[in-house]
């Protein structure tokens, strides 16, 4: 890796003073060689605009403009509509975005390095907000957001000159402006360098962002944003494009094998990074963080909140390729999945698909039944030891008590009491067994908090498993010790159920 | 102090349930059916699916119980039944085609079967297998609630199974406390067949949410599971899925069903 | 209905009693072969007969049902473009057996429609329906996977299974369509070069 980019860099160098380099240094694919430094803002005044003006083509995701084509500055005219709508979020869900352009992500805006933007931006009047844009790719306190604050109802102007060559994000920085973003106003905005970006066969428009609504995830109807859970970044959703399945089924992106495909991704967060994949694809660039670099061979590229990355992949084998963060359980339970459908003819020598399908064997490693059949027998010659009960009651436990009191015997807060350090056990040892017996219904107190879970008698267990698992109970996790024998399980099944108010 | 008496009466209902449902056979409790949303979401049945009454085995088959049936029916045993009804493995944990030994106990749930041999285990016992939706139904119980899904206590208790090592010898069956409808070790205890585990068409991976290959299944998409929180019908679905119905698991057995008639 | 049911189950009876030793001798029969399973199928002519019947001859088997309004008809093409893909000495020498998922809806007289419909010449072609109660046993064997919906249609596996002549699955491919997948298609001809 850091050699890689060493070569790249000494590759470059020689560029830039072509006479001191011996050998012939080849570009990659003919492409042209970087320069160590595009100069940034400093270098990115082209002049003045040129020709008549331009107006921009807008693009609703997950479309992009095609490039600009052009070789001079121009003056470019970007309007752009707020809009507060109520869209469906998931399947039955729906929230109330507010928007540029009508969608989450807002319209696409692909401009050239050194143009001059004259950006409108319009305020519908029925939205009960005002709004501005905060462009990271203008060069000026608050990115626009001071000049372009619009009351409902009305359009405000600004003009800036895009310096600096990268993809960038757009969004609301009116206050509170996590809100504003947290409802979907947020967009990209493509500054192409002076030669344009290379060209490929496919462009999409992706954006991440996460949501937050006091529904729980797919809870029907109208959703409201919740405050609470965006201030401790717990999202309900995590979503492509503003709804669950906008990308997927028959919205699914489209591909052909023999294709390159280009992302512009982009993160409005407001609050999550996105670890951003493809299933089965590995990109073969990624302009990592939108700016002029390119990494070669990246499996998994981070997106902050805020920041975009562009990627390219080269698509040969047919199938769904599915775009993920791969913050996994974002993916899965909080719907940050889309698909790449391509099609095209099988190629077996590149990707076979299951091929063999067969019985493994293993080592063969068999369970040990020892505990509870030792115990078993030595309970039938008379010769159970407690340390056989404790070992027989472990094996017992593990198959019916920890379920709710947990194998380390910690129980569940709030729901079923701890055994391990019980004060209640301590009290009164025999509990123990009459509890395992005859269940328990009722407020108890333990260890300072209360339980009023309700537990059912387990007469289902045997004298033995009953005395066995007691004393497993009663020697563990810092208890006081002891033994119960089966004939005092025996005799505690005949007798009265102890009551859980005893001893309170 | 209210749930305390809900939980009393609920237990008290559980007794004059457990009277209702006599008419099941010794071995069986009686289950009433009605709709049941399932938590797979079948696109052609969004507002739940229809079960018959139906009775169930209170516990998983044995391994005394199934040494029993291949002793009647020799050409269930291992080494005689064909490899295409039971894989290489079927009843491996046995000592010999007659003999369990020391690595199966006749109290424990029988395991290595597979679905042909189950089948024919239930059939030779005047039963069948539960179908998926009366066997997910059933298990929604726990000890004193018919539905207690919406819990997540429930689904904790359940998903502390898998943290189990697997290798650890099965408890018997029977061990747990019986849940609403009078089932024992509906989690907790091994996986169990379904008649028609094979309808259930979720693919071992499950990243192609919203990409139902329309190739693979005629009619509707392949089934997508809803609430995808409920891990606990996921994993048991995804698990049958895996198999093929001459396979057999270390952890899967299986229960028989009877239709009321 | 009821009467087909009661019919199947008959027959069931008459192979149960008339034995194993009639329907070839197990000693023959591979452990993994599908044969090992005894199951009744009635044809679009209303015939039924043990499937064991297609022992003795290398066969195409597929999983369907009439009414599929979409995977079924391809799967019949598809069948069809293998067969077609073979040389016309070698098409005889393979036979193709399209068994129903839905025999409650699939009588003898739906199925002869069918094949009517989809130009199946069923002096050559086996279309057929088995007992409700094996459907499940035959797509366990099969290794087909189904789901019945609500509205009668069913989700399932669309796979060509080759049987060879002994009843064991030698390939199976999931490429529906006019196109035969090459690779099922070379097991076919492996199987008729024996």
């Amino acid at each position: 890796m850091i050699k890689r980019f060493a070569r790249v860099f000494v590759v470059a160098a020689c560029v830039a003073a072509a006479a001191g380099c011996g050998g012939k240094e080849k570009a990659v694919d003919g492409e042209k060689p970087v320069a160590t430094e595009s100069g940034g803002s400093l270098k990115g005044d082209l002049g003045p605009p040129q020709g008549p003006d331009v107006r921009a083509v807008l693009t609703t995701p997950p479309m992009v403009p095609p490039a600009t084509g052009r070789k001079t500055p121009a003056r470019v005219i970007v309007e752009l509509d707020v809009i507060e709508k109520e869209m469906p979020i998931s399947e039955g869900v729906t929230y109330t975005f507010w928007t540029f352009g009508g969608t989450v992500p807002g319209s696409f805006i692909r401009v050239r390095q050194g143009d001059t933007v004259v950006l409108h931006l319009r305020n519908m009047p029925h939205s009960k907000m005002p709004h501005n844009i905060d462009l990271h790719g203008v060069t000026g306190p608050g990115g626009g957001a001071a000049s372009s604050f619009t009351a409902p109802g009305h359009v405000s102007r600004f003009t800036f000159k895009a310096l600096n060559a990268g993809l960038f994000v757009y969004h609301c920085a009116t206050a509170p402006v996590g809100m504003h973003i947290a409802n979907g106003m947020y967009g990209l905005i493509l500054v192409e360098p002076p030669e344009g970006m290379p060209k490929v066969d496919r462009e999409y428009y992706v954006m991440q962002g996460d949501f937050y609504t006091t529904g729980k995830y797919r809870e029907k109807g109208l959703q409201p944003f919740d405050m609470e859970k965006a201030i401790d970044e717990r999202p309900t959703y995590v979503l492509f494009n503003g709804m669950e399945g906008a990308l997927t089924g028959d919205k699914a992106l489209t591909a052909k094998t023999g294709e390159t495909v280009r992302l512009y991704v982009g993160n409005g967060g407001p609050n999550l990074v996105s670890s951003f994949h493809v299933i089965g694809e590995i990109f073969d660039k990624v302009w990592f963080e939108g700016g002029t670099r390119f990494q070669e061979n990246v499996q998994t590229t981070l997106i902050p909140a805020g920041g975009a990355a562009i990627m390219d992949f080269h698509i040969e084998v047919p199938g769904s390729y599915v775009l993920v963060d791969h913050s996994i359980f974002r993916a899965f339970n909080k719907g940050a999945l889309a698909i790449l459908k391509a099609e095209g003819p099988e190629r077996k020598d590149i990707y076979s698909g299951k091929e063999v399908d067969a019985m493994y064997i293993g080592d063969r490693a068999s369970a040990n039944l020892s505990a509870v059949s030792q115990a078993t027998t030595a309970a039938k010659t008379g010769a159970l030891t407690a340390e056989d009960q404790v070992k027989a009651g472990e094996a017992l436990f593990a198959g019916t008590c920890s379920t709710c009191h947990q194998a380390n015997g910690q129980g569940m807060p709030g729901v079923f009491p701890p055994l391990a350090g019980s004060d209640f056990i301590a009290a009164d040892p025999k509990r123990v067994p009459s509890i395992i017996l005859h269940g328990l219904v009722g407020k108890v107190t333990v260890n300072g908090k209360e339980y009023n879970s309700n537990m059912p008698p387990m007469s289902q267990l045997t004298d033995d498993e009953v005395a066995n698992i007691a004393t497993y109970v009663l020697n563990s996790w810092g208890n006081p010790g002891g033994r119960v024998t089966k004939e005092e399980a025996t005799a505690l099944r005949a007798a009265k159920p102890a009551t859980a108010s005893e001893g309170h | 102090m209210r749930a305390v008496v809900a939980g009393a009466w609920a237990l008290t209902c559980l007794a004059t349930f457990a009277v209702a449902a006599g008419n099941a056979a010794p071995g069986y409790a009686g289950l009433p059916g009605g709709t049941f949303k399932s938590a797979l979401a079948y696109e052609d049945a969004k507002q739940g699916v229809r079960i018959a009454p139906f009775s169930l085995m209170r516990k998983p088959v044995t391994n005394g119980e199934f040494l029993a049936f291949v002793r009647a029916h020799p050409e269930w045993q291992r080494g005689r039944a064909p490899k295409i009804f039971a894989e290489g493995r079927y009843l491996e944990h046995w000592q010999g085609p007659t003999t369990l030994g020391d690595r199966a106990l006749p109290e424990q749930p029988v395991t290595w079967v597979s679905w042909f041999a189950a089948d024919a285990y239930c059939a030779s016992v005047g039963a069948r297998l539960p179908s998926w939706n009366e066997w997910e139904y059933a298990a929604a119980a726990d000890e004193t609630r018919r539905d207690a899904r919406n819990d997540p206590a429930w689904r904790e208790r359940i998903l502390a199974w898998q943290s189990r090592p697997s290798d650890a010898a099965l408890p018997r069956a029977g061990l747990q406390a019986p849940n609403a409808y009078g089932l024992q070790d509906m989690h907790g205890l091994v996986w169990e067949w379904t008649d028609d585990f094979a309808s259930l068409l979720v693919s071992g991976d499950d990243r192609n949410q919203g990409d139902a290959d329309r190739n693979k299944f005629c009619g509707a998409g392949a089934l997508s599971t809803d609430d995808r929180d409920n891990y606990v019908v996921l994993m048991r679905v995804a698990m049958l899925s895996s198999l093929e119905a001459r396979d057999a698991t270390a952890n899967l057995g299986f229960r028989c069903a009877r239709s009321v008639r | 209905m009821k009467h087909l049911r009661a019919m199947a189950t008959c027959v069931a009876l008459l192979f149960a009693s008339i034995g194993a030793a009639q329907a070839g001798t197990p000693a023959a029969r591979p452990a993994d072969s599908v044969y090992q399973l005894s199951v009744p199928l009635t044809d679009a002519r209303g015939k039924t007969q043990d499937w064991r019947a297609l022992e003795g001859k290398p066969r195409i088997v597929a999983m369907f049902y009439t009414s599929c309004p979409y995977m079924c008809p391809l799967i019949v093409e598809s069948a069809k473009a293998v067969v077609h893909a073979l040389p016309a000495a070698e098409r005889e020498r393979v036979g193709v057996v399209l068994i129903s998922l839905d025999p409650a809806r699939d009588t003898p007289a739906v199925l002869r429609d069918t094949a009517t419909k989809r130009n199946i010449d069923t002096t050559r072609w086996l279309v057929a329906a088995p007992a409700p109660a094996d459907v499940r046993k035959i797509a366990g064997v099969l290794d087909v996977r189904y789901r019945r919906l609500a509205d009668g249609n069913f989700n399932h596996t669309s796979a060509l299974v080759l049987l060879d002549a002994k009843g064991r699955i030698v390939a199976r491919t999931e490429q529906v369509g006019p196109e035969p997948d090459a690779a099922f298609l070379s097991a076919v001809r492996a199987q008729l070069a024996k």
